[in-house]
């Protein structure tokens, strides 16, 4: 209790000094706005807003502002998401597709209003849930990653890497993992970090520094969907709005129940390494058609199986933080590009990370959430305007942002040639069914797992045992273990025949 | 994802294992060429093997290898293989072809020729003038325009001013690629009058001018070819003319 306490007064003073500084509202006002239009428009993506404004704010501005832009645009992000799926049943992110489900249908019975505005609400507390597990648990993990050495570091980083691979997938999992690799391998490219050894350099002096994250960031996620969306779409009708937005105090209160068992939900699928909001909002549908007394309706237009995914998708980010901040392994794709602004500021997020930064992340987790609540009430109408622009049209203004942004980070044009290769696989692998997020977590951690793995065989002069002679690397290598092995078709035949009898 | 999608998809995997495999051989040999029983590199002795930069690369590309040898097994059992040399197999979509080969080719032009030698206003403006003209609406013979009078542009500069000395002066690239732009532009309002034609040129001057000028000035970062055609006036008349107000 005293350890909790303790906490909230941190985060007591690190939200007085953000509330009381006049900058950070211009910066949280502008990137939540923008974050819901990114969420909104149909084509681009939380991942795409996070990565695009990397490109701008990653080290342009101090890092308190730059937090604020990047924090303030994933929430807004993952929330704008929402309105294409009750309005238009196109999801507007990857995290809102379940959130159609039963928003659309909500919408054409007329309650399209009434489903945004609990939406929002849901959305709202959904962030605070997960940003309050991120206060409180990330301090808790600290404690014990203070005792995590090479061996578990280079174990879970393959565990991020496999674990994202594997869930990721939307089609086989082979596919996870090779996207997974092939992460890993980029990673390789350029000076070895022990001995200094040119790798896959090809004689180009520009690839000895390695490949620059933000670049691989925007051609990994930006032209694909630019690649991608570039055609005619006709949008369908967008349902208008009858009716207020604000929701009934009463009728939240009934749904509370709902709202929090997906925020924890949310929180935890978070907290898994390389997992996004679409696997949790796709979950705690799941759970809340099983659970839920009115799961026969889900789908129909029930509005817990919308609470379900839109809590959820939304306290997914502050789990998704909590590996990030203490491992410094992204819990989902946008907290990856958040990785690579930490990364352009010099910032190693992880057990030594600075506890202040930990304290303003959640101050302004907290503020981004009140102004997304409050512009979604307010502003709603303004956002539902933008879905008119057809992708056609903002896409290639996409295109131009993603290559300003990708060339000032300081690589100049040769950013940009690996930006437009990088993109050039992603879209194969897209239309490939591979999925994209293993390969940006592989190109963040693989350094980190090919540091850590050396050096863990340094210090044991090549005895492998390294690796099962400490209690956490044991428990590590079997959950990799495991977690191959429960993909092979034999055992998988072995749990379905446990499961049939 | 239904059956016929799934049998494209296998016929793909196919072609996607062949490539996979062939690529994790290829790294493998390069990977060779990383020290990794410590051989001795100008007298000085190596790595020992657990501490070799090749060690975890081998790791990776042997690991590829055998994914992509399961990839093509799952493709040849699900029948991927006997579909896989059938352009119906791989699922393919004429207009669709197009449509990405176009978008490619601007954008490899965009990036490799335009960006470096011409100025960013200009040339980002012509990009997002050939892709709103090009692909609203999906028609093929607006797409093949649109890259066409793209590459015109782009081939200039890259043919004329290859060499990285000559990527900021002189700027006779810059009106050549200009002049493609307004060409296009007058070509796209004379095809269509909608909404999304009317708004085109405004899009196509204010979104680069503002981000290169937020850019440069805004964040004082470097933008691509400083001394373009119109960048460079404006630069010059900022730090002349316009700082010098609230400068004194």
């Amino acid at each position: 209790m005293e350890f909790a306490l303790t906490q909230l007064a941190g985060f007591g003073g690190a939200f007085w000094d953000l509330i009381t500084d006049p900058v950070a509202y211009v910066y949280i006002v502008v990137s939540v706005f923008l974050g819901i239009v990114f969420g909104a428009l149909p084509g681009l993506t939380a991942t795409l807003a996070v990565t695009i404004l990397t490109g701008f704010f990653g080290n342009k501005i101090p890092l308190d502002y730059s937090l604020i832009a990047l924090l303030g645009a994933y929430v807004g992000a993952i929330y704008g998401g929402s309105y294409p799926s009750i309005l238009l049943n196109i999801p507007g992110t990857a995290a809102s597709a379940a959130t159609a489900m039963d928003g659309h249908p909500l919408a054409k019975a007329g309650r399209g209003a009434e489903a945004l505005g609990l939406t929002t609400t849901a959305s709202f507390i959904g962030t605070l849930i997960g940003t309050f597990a991120l206060l409180i648990f990330v301090w808790l993990l600290l404690l014990i990653s203070q005792s995590i050495a090479s061996p578990e570091k280079a174990l879970l980083a393959l565990f991020g890497i496999l674990l994202s691979g594997t869930l990721m997938s939307e089609d086989i999992v082979v596919k996870g993992w090779i996207a997974g690799l092939a992460g890993l391998a980029m990673a390789m490219v350029g000076l070895d970090p022990l001995l200094s050894e040119p790798r896959y350099t090809f004689g180009w002096s520009y690839l000895f520094s390695g490949f620059q994250v933000v670049p691989v960031l925007m051609g990994a996620f930006a032209v694909p969907q630019i690649i991608d969306g570039l055609r005619h779409m006709d949008m369908g009708q967008i349902i208008s709005l009858k009716g207020r937005i604000l929701p009934n105090l009463p009728v939240i209160r009934r749904h509370m129940p709902t709202i929090a068992r997906s925020g924890v939900i949310g929180t935890g699928v978070g907290a898994l390494p390389g997992v996004g909001e679409d696997v949790a909002g796709w979950v705690s549908y799941g759970v809340g058609k099983s659970v839920s007394s009115d799961g026969k309706n889900f789908g129909k237009g029930s509005m817990e199986g919308l609470l379900s995914s839109e809590t959820a998708n939304n306290a997914c980010i502050g789990g998704a933080l909590i590996p990030l901040l203490v491992l410094g392994i992204p819990g989902s794709p946008p907290a990856a590009a958040l990785m690579g602004a930490f990364k352009l500021n010099n910032i190693i997020p992880g057990p030594t990370i600075d506890p202040a930064i930990i304290l303003r992340v959640v101050a302004i987790m907290v503020l981004a959430s009140f102004t997304m609540f409050l512009m979604g009430l307010f502003t709603a109408r303004i956002f539902i305007q933008i879905l008119r622009i057809p992708q056609t049209v903002f896409l290639p203004v996409v295109m131009v942002l993603t290559t300003i942004g990708s060339f000032s980070v300081g690589g100049g044009i040769n950013d940009l040639y690996l930006m437009l290769g990088v993109g050039a696989v992603a879209y194969f692998m897209n239309l490939m069914k591979y999925p994209i997020a293993p390969l940006v977590i592989g190109v963040i951690l693989g350094g980190l797992f090919d540091e850590t793995f050396r050096r863990s065989l340094l210090l044991s002069d090549g005895d492998l045992s390294v690796f099962v002679s400490r209690p956490g690397a044991a428990i590590l290598l079997t959950l990799n273990i495991a977690l191959t092995l429960s993909q092979a078709p034999v055992v998988k035949r072995g749990f379905a025949k446990i499961r049939g009898t | 994802m239904n059956d016929d999608e799934k049998a494209v998809l296998r016929a793909r995997d196919f072609w996607g294992g062949l490539c996979l495999l062939v690529t994790s051989l290829f790294f493998l040999w390069k990977t060779s060429a990383i020290p990794l029983f410590g051989e001795n590199r100008a007298g000085v002795r190596g790595a020992d093997w657990y501490n070799s930069a090749a060690i975890v690369p081998l790791g990776i590309w042997t690991a590829m290898l055998v994914l992509s040898l399961i990839l093509l097994a799952i493709a040849v059992r699900d029948g991927g293989a006997r579909r896989a040399m059938t352009a119906a197999g791989i699922g393919w979509d004429r207009t669709e072809a197009i449509r990405i080969a176009t978008i490619a080719v601007i954008l490899v032009f965009y990036i490799f020729a335009m960006v470096p030698r011409i100025d960013f206003i200009i040339c980002s403006g012509c990009l997002i003038t050939a892709l709103i003209f090009g692909y609203h609406g999906g028609h093929v013979d607006r797409m093949l325009t649109a890259a066409g009078a793209f590459v015109l542009g782009g081939l200039y500069p890259l043919i004329m001013h290859f060499p990285q000395s000559e990527w900021n002066s002189p700027h006779d690239d810059d009106w050549v690629v200009l002049g493609v732009w307004v060409a296009l532009t007058l070509w796209a309002l004379i095809k269509g009058r909608g909404r999304v034609a009317r708004a085109m040129p405004w899009i196509a001057v204010i979104v680069p001018l503002v981000l290169v000028c937020a850019m440069a000035f805004g964040f004082r970062q470097n933008v691509p070819n400083r001394g373009g055609l119109i960048f460079s006036q404006i630069e010059y008349h900022y730090y002349v003319n316009i700082r010098p107000l609230w400068r004194n």
